[in-house]
């Protein structure tokens, strides 16, 4: 009687095991990756109802974060502005400019602009910037180079990992209060140093427990 | 007293150990699953999901788009996400409460009393906590209606300017107004120049429940209208008859913080305040009580009198009163109460309760008068620009109908077709006018009736003012603007009276005016700012009282055997309330009924007509008749019968209708409070009630803990030793909770009074649903802080003791070990914390908690809730969804508020700095909170106190939470055990 299966069917449990492995692999790590903040956040860049660039305001021109999110050091919301703020100049700077037309229309029917979130944290999630940035956490810790962006883009996960990484070990990113805007800073060779006078300073204990955030 | 041995109870079920009690015990969440009646079922629902999910797909995985919306033109004073806090007052009938309230971007959130107005002094009431709730009530009115046509509110303005100029010129003879009660400068000075316009219109005021007795009782005996100021705090012996001073009477507040202040002992040698009560239900103020005395409330006068007799006795003048006592009661107590009140002359008070009749006030005050009380335990202000409720005008107003002598009324408020007595047949009445204008809130059975309805603003959207009781001008002033359209009672009294529509604040401004001395800029910017005007209170006088003006006392019911019943307002005040789920779902503090009243009564008469609970029986009273379920409560006098008012709403919203039954059907003008003419007849019926009494059971183990003051100064130490256990040695490793704030909180059930403020402070704040009557019944209400009430001794007259129990934070969290994805964790502050996004709902930790505090959202109770409702969402609290377990979290919002403000200022929280909700609620300062850390805090040192004990310590977990043990100053004369 002939054989049913060739003899290379004997290698097929070791082939079907090592593709089955490999799978898993991929599998695993896709989700890994593709289930992850850094891929489904990461980069996000919504058109804004008003083109407005922070390259142009806070890289070219220079103004001051606070000129526009005046309540960033007051509140747990860093504030969008009111369209008032935009016309402080734009009644003389670019008046007739296209690209005001939105802000033009909202400050003459009093209807305000409907801008797109694009740093979003959860809704169980309590996040005060104030306290950030009364600690030295710069803006750009979490927020990226705005002062490189066209249009605002999300530079880092916002996930709890990344929140707790830091919550766990700031040095890296306490800085001067009067360096927290400063998108070009530089942490110098001896920041870890120059952190932890700050943090012994002003007493510095980021929670890690879950009521630090969760209420 | 011996207490090892004393048993506690909360049900006659228990009591008897019924087999329908052993049921309930075995789930804690009775047999229903979880399907939701009114939503499709589970499996339903996931088949139509699979399906839109198959479909959704990948799109479902993309981020949804939310949108930032911020202001056009920013207004200067609103930072986002920093609330504000105005100083505002709520009206309320004759007494003005003084509030804060916080406003997130414009919008009130959270109702706080005003530390700095004499009626609040910080705390709440429950109206004053739930009024937050009634100002985003869905239900409520927003359109102008004339004879069930929606108007404009021109038209009507048109409409009345002509019917104005016809009244001004027949000088408002055919004209009557029926109003709320009020004491308001501004309402007063409009009232004037209605009386200019109108010299023979008639205005009246009508409230079902009202103070109106004891005022009568002092304008006749003193020949002015005056108002008594209590001062509970100066009086050593309290003698209460039928008031239930700390909850259900007018200035609940003040009573109860002046009444706890004289019970806060931190040792031994500290002295205490002594209360007797003599009432015939089970008031919250009976609990409180070191004796207490059941009697009909028919017979309390005749005690009175019995009283008077023997004080006469002792060499008191009250020869008078005395001669009129025809009945000998108890000689002990009489004897024992005549002692106390001799033995400290012008340090005791007696109240009557508004239920008594006028004549009892009069002998009230006579004794007190005797005893040396005036000026001293209670003082006296003449009521200025007051208005209060009057039955008498209210008959006379009926005989002006009914003789067609009236063409137009105006209703302001109230709801006279629903609650004025039955026998004036005001739905009839209302007819038999030209044209009728009511303004209310809802339209309700009243604005039914009648031609126009208006829309009334809530006190949130109105500028007004109001007088405290001690006559301190306080401004009301709106946080938002009406949100349904609403016209505001200064802007209506000035449109009727003046035919103008007068904007409220300028009405306002012009009465304060007169009232603020000085720069009125200056003085005004001050008014909004502290809410009152400063060191304004009315000059207090003691009048002197005239005895041969007294009332006729009527005699005495000697059969005990005759029924009685007594109406009570509530949790739903006269049914003002009733479209607010907080208080419906508030459970009763005696009865523990939610969403429903009853005809109370004790396991006596119960038996004496074979009822039992939930048994429908007709109550007959003068011969009117009602269908009405009976609820048994041990305790109340025999054959006195008690009935809650402000149920069996018709047309009022979806909260209100159909819910409990209308007793307005059975109360009459010749028996507003009470009745001797009843009948019982018992139907074949049943009615399922749901309650809370066998609810969150801790079964059989020494939870509350009392003695007697003597026996405590034998032994102050008798709280910790009634529980004997080994050495307590725990399997964990201890973690260290010496460093940085640790948060804990002691509940003092020496002053508590058990009027569950704390549960709604807390429902306010964190944001927690109601669940309606069907999910109580299964033992799922939700809320985080509850009042567990014991009965202790035999059933028919048995002590009755209150405790708030809420999570307590137990170091070695029996939770915690139990979670199997640690959504319930520590945190190093020592607040067993919950973290919802975990929680996959296993209930492990809920079956584990031996205090039954953590709470399972069955449902998704917020999904389906209106817009509006939201807008009473505390933001800085998560909102639970479905599935999720959740418990008190000693408010870790503000602890983190706090904690962030000090951080940026570079320094600690400051004792006193942090309140939780409940804390700042309670009207009488029985929960203190803090870090037990501080040595110096309030809270550590109360946890220093030999009558603090943890709630089953022996379990060594360790709690955060303590009491201090209650202690009863009994009279030994009375105490003969």
């Amino acid at each position: 009687m002939a054989q049913i299966f060739p003899k290379w069917t004997n290698n097929l449990p070791l082939i079907i095991s090592f593709i089955g492995v490999v799978v898993a692999i991929c599998v695993v790590g896709s989700i890994w990756y593709f289930a992850s903040p850094w891929y489904t956040d990461v980069g996000y860049q919504p058109s804004q109802p008003v083109e407005y660039s922070h390259k142009v305001h806070a890289g070219d021109l220079g103004i001051d974060c606070r000129y526009c999110h005046n309540y960033v050091e007051t509140s747990q919301h860093a504030n969008i502005p009111p369209t008032q703020t935009c016309m402080n100049c734009h009644t003389i700077v670019n008046a007739n400019s296209e690209k005001m037309l939105p802000v033009l229309e909202s400050w003459a029917t009093n209807q305000p602009i409907e801008w797109i979130r694009v740093h979003k944290l959860p809704d169980y999630a309590y996040f005060d910037h104030s306290a950030h940035l009364d600690a030295g956490v710069g803006c750009f810790s979490c927020h990226g180079n705005v002062t490189k962006m066209e249009k605002i883009t999300q530079v880092q996960p916002l996930s709890m990992s990344w929140c707790l990484a830091c919550h766990r070990d700031p040095a890296e990113h306490i800085r001067p209060h009067e360096e927290i805007t400063n998108m070009s800073w530089i942490a110098s060779s001896t920041q870890r140093e120059r952190a932890q006078k700050i943090i012994d300073e002003k007493n510095i204990s980021p929670p890690t427990n879950c009521s630090g955030c969760h209420r | 007293m011996e207490n090892k041995d004393k048993k506690y109870w909360r049900s006659p079920g228990q009591l008897k150990d019924s087999p329908e009690y052993r049921q309930q015990l075995l789930d804690e969440y009775m047999t229903e699953h979880s399907e939701d009646p009114n939503q499709f079922s589970r499996r339903s629902f996931l088949r139509i999901m699979g399906a839109s999910m198959a479909l959704a797909g990948l799109a479902g995985c993309r981020r949804p788009v939310e949108k930032i919306i911020p202001y056009v033109k920013q207004a200067e004073e609103v930072i986002p996400g920093v609330p504000q806090y105005y100083a505002t007052t709520m009206p309320f009938g004759n007494s003005a409460y003084g509030l804060i309230v916080e406003s997130h971007e414009g919008r009130p959130t959270k109702i706080e009393g005003n530390p700095a107005h004499p009626s609040s002094l910080g705390a709440s009431n429950l109206f004053m906590q739930a009024a937050i709730l009634n100002l985003y009530d869905p239900d409520r009115s927003s359109k102008v209606f004339h004879k069930g046509k929606e108007k404009k509110f021109d038209e009507f303005i048109t409409f009345y300017k002509e019917l104005f100029d016809k009244l001004r010129n027949e000088k408002g003879e055919k004209l009557a107004v029926l109003s709320e009660s009020f004491t308001s400068p501004t309402l007063s000075r409009i009232k004037k120049d209605f009386e200019k316009a109108f010299p023979n219109a008639k205005w009246i005021a009508y409230e079902p429940i009202s103070d109106e007795n004891r005022l009568l009782a002092l304008e006749n005996l003193t020949g002015k209208k005056v108002q008594p100021v209590y001062h509970y705090d100066k009086a050593d012996i309290i003698v209460s008859f039928d008031a239930d001073f700390v909850q259900s009477e007018s200035d609940s507040i003040t009573a109860a913080k002046g009444f706890g202040a004289g019970r806060k002992i931190t040792s031994p040698d500290d002295k205490m305040n002594r209360l007797y009560v003599i009432e015939s239900g089970y008031s919250l103020t009976g609990a409180s009580a070191d004796h207490r005395l059941r009697l009909q409330s028919n017979n309390i006068g005749q005690f009175v009198l019995s009283l008077a007799k023997v004080l006469n006795q002792r060499g008191y003048n009250l020869t008078e009163l005395s001669s009129n006592a025809t009945i000998d009661f108890n000689k002990e107590w009489l004897e024992a109460i005549a002692g106390d009140l001799q033995g400290n002359q012008g340090r005791s008070l007696i109240v009557a309760g508004r239920n008594q009749p006028q004549w009892v006030h009069e002998a009230v005050y006579l004794i007190n008068e005797a005893l040396g009380s005036f000026g001293k335990t209670i003082t006296f202000t003449e009521m200025d620009d007051s208005l209060s409720s009057s039955l008498d005008d209210l008959k006379a107003l009926k005989d002006n109908l009914e003789q067609g002598q009236i063409e137009t009324l105006i209703i302001v408020g109230g709801n006279p077709v629903y609650n004025a007595p039955i026998d004036l047949d005001f739905d009839k009445l209302i007819t038999k006018t030209k044209s009728t204008i009511h303004l209310s809130e809802h339209f309700d059975e009243t604005s039914s009736k009648c031609d126009w309805h208006i829309p009334r603003a809530h006190f949130l959207e109105s500028w007004g003012d109001a007088r405290a009781v001690d006559g301190t001008p306080s401004i009301v002033q709106p946080l938002i603007s009406p949100l349904q359209n609403g016209i505001s009672d200064v802007e209506f009294y000035s449109l009727i009276s003046a035919g103008e529509n007068k904007r409220g604040y300028e009405a306002v401004r012009a009465t304060w005016g007169k009232l603020i001395k000085g720069d009125f800029e200056t003085g005004w910017k001050k008014v909004l700012h502290d809410g009152l005007l400063e060191n304004s209170s009315s000059k207090s006088i003691t009048p002197t009282l005239n005895n041969s003006r007294m009332t006729e006392p009527v005699a005495a019911q000697v059969r005990s055997d005759r029924l009685e019943v007594v109406f009570r307002s509530a949790h739903l005040y006269d049914g003002r309330f009733a479209n607010n789920g907080w208080l419906q779902e508030l459970p009763d503090p005696v009865t523990k009924l939610v969403w429903d009243n009853a005809a109370v009564m004790n396991v006596k008469t119960a038996d004496a007509y074979n009822l039992q609970n939930g048994d429908i029986v007709e109550l007959a009273v003068s011969g009117r008749k009602l269908e009405t379920p009976v609820w048994i409560v041990p305790g109340y006098a025999e054959n006195s019968i008690g009935l809650g008012l402000g149920y069996g709403r018709k047309k009022t919203g979806r909260i209100a209708d159909n819910i409990g039954f209308n007793t307005y059907l059975l109360r009459s003008s010749g028996n507003m409070y009470l009745s001797g003419d009843v009948e019982i007849i018992k139907t074949d019926k049943k009615y399922k009630m749901s309650n809370t009494q066998d609810h969150n059971r801790m079964e059989g183990r020494p939870i509350f803990r009392e003695t007697s003051l003597a026996e405590y100064r034998r032994n102050p130490e008798f709280a910790r030793e009634m529980v004997e256990h080994p050495p307590l040695k725990s399997i964990y490793p201890d973690y260290d909770y010496s460093k940085g704030y640790q948060w804990g909180m002691v509940i003092d059930l020496n002053t508590c009074i058990g009027c569950g403020i704390c549960t709604l402070a807390c429902q306010s704040e964190n944001n927690i649903p109601i669940v309606g009557k069907e999910q109580v019944g299964n033992g799922r209400e939700m809320h985080w802080m509850r009042n567990d009430r014991y009965f202790a001794g035999d059933d028919n007259d048995p002590s009755l003791v209150v405790m708030p129990v809420t999570c307590q934070h137990c170091v070695n969290a029996p939770c915690e070990q139990v979670c199997p994805v640690a959504a319930t964790s520590h945190d190093e502050e020592g607040i067993n914390t919950m973290t919802y996004n975990r929680c996959i709902g296993t209930r492990y930790c809920s079956n584990n908690c031996p205090y039954k505090v953590r709470k399972f959202n069955f449902f998704n109770y917020t999904k389906d809730m209106p817009e509006i409702v939201k807008m009473a969402q505390n933001p800085d609290v998560t909102v639970r969804s479905r599935g999720v377990m959740e418990k008190c979290t000693f408010c870790i919002q503000r602890i983190n508020r706090v904690k962030r403000t000090a951080k940026k200022e570079n320094r600690t929280v400051y004792d006193g700095e942090l309140q939780a909700a409940c804390q700042q609620a309670c009207p009488i300062d029985a929960i203190k909170f803090g870090n037990i850390n501080d040595p110096e805090s309030v809270v550590a040192k109360a946890k220093k106190i030999d009558r603090n004990y943890e709630l089953l310590a022996e379990l060594n977990i360790q709690p955060r939470n303590s009491y201090l043990a209650k202690i009863r100053n009994l009279n030994a004369q009375l105490n003969k055990d």
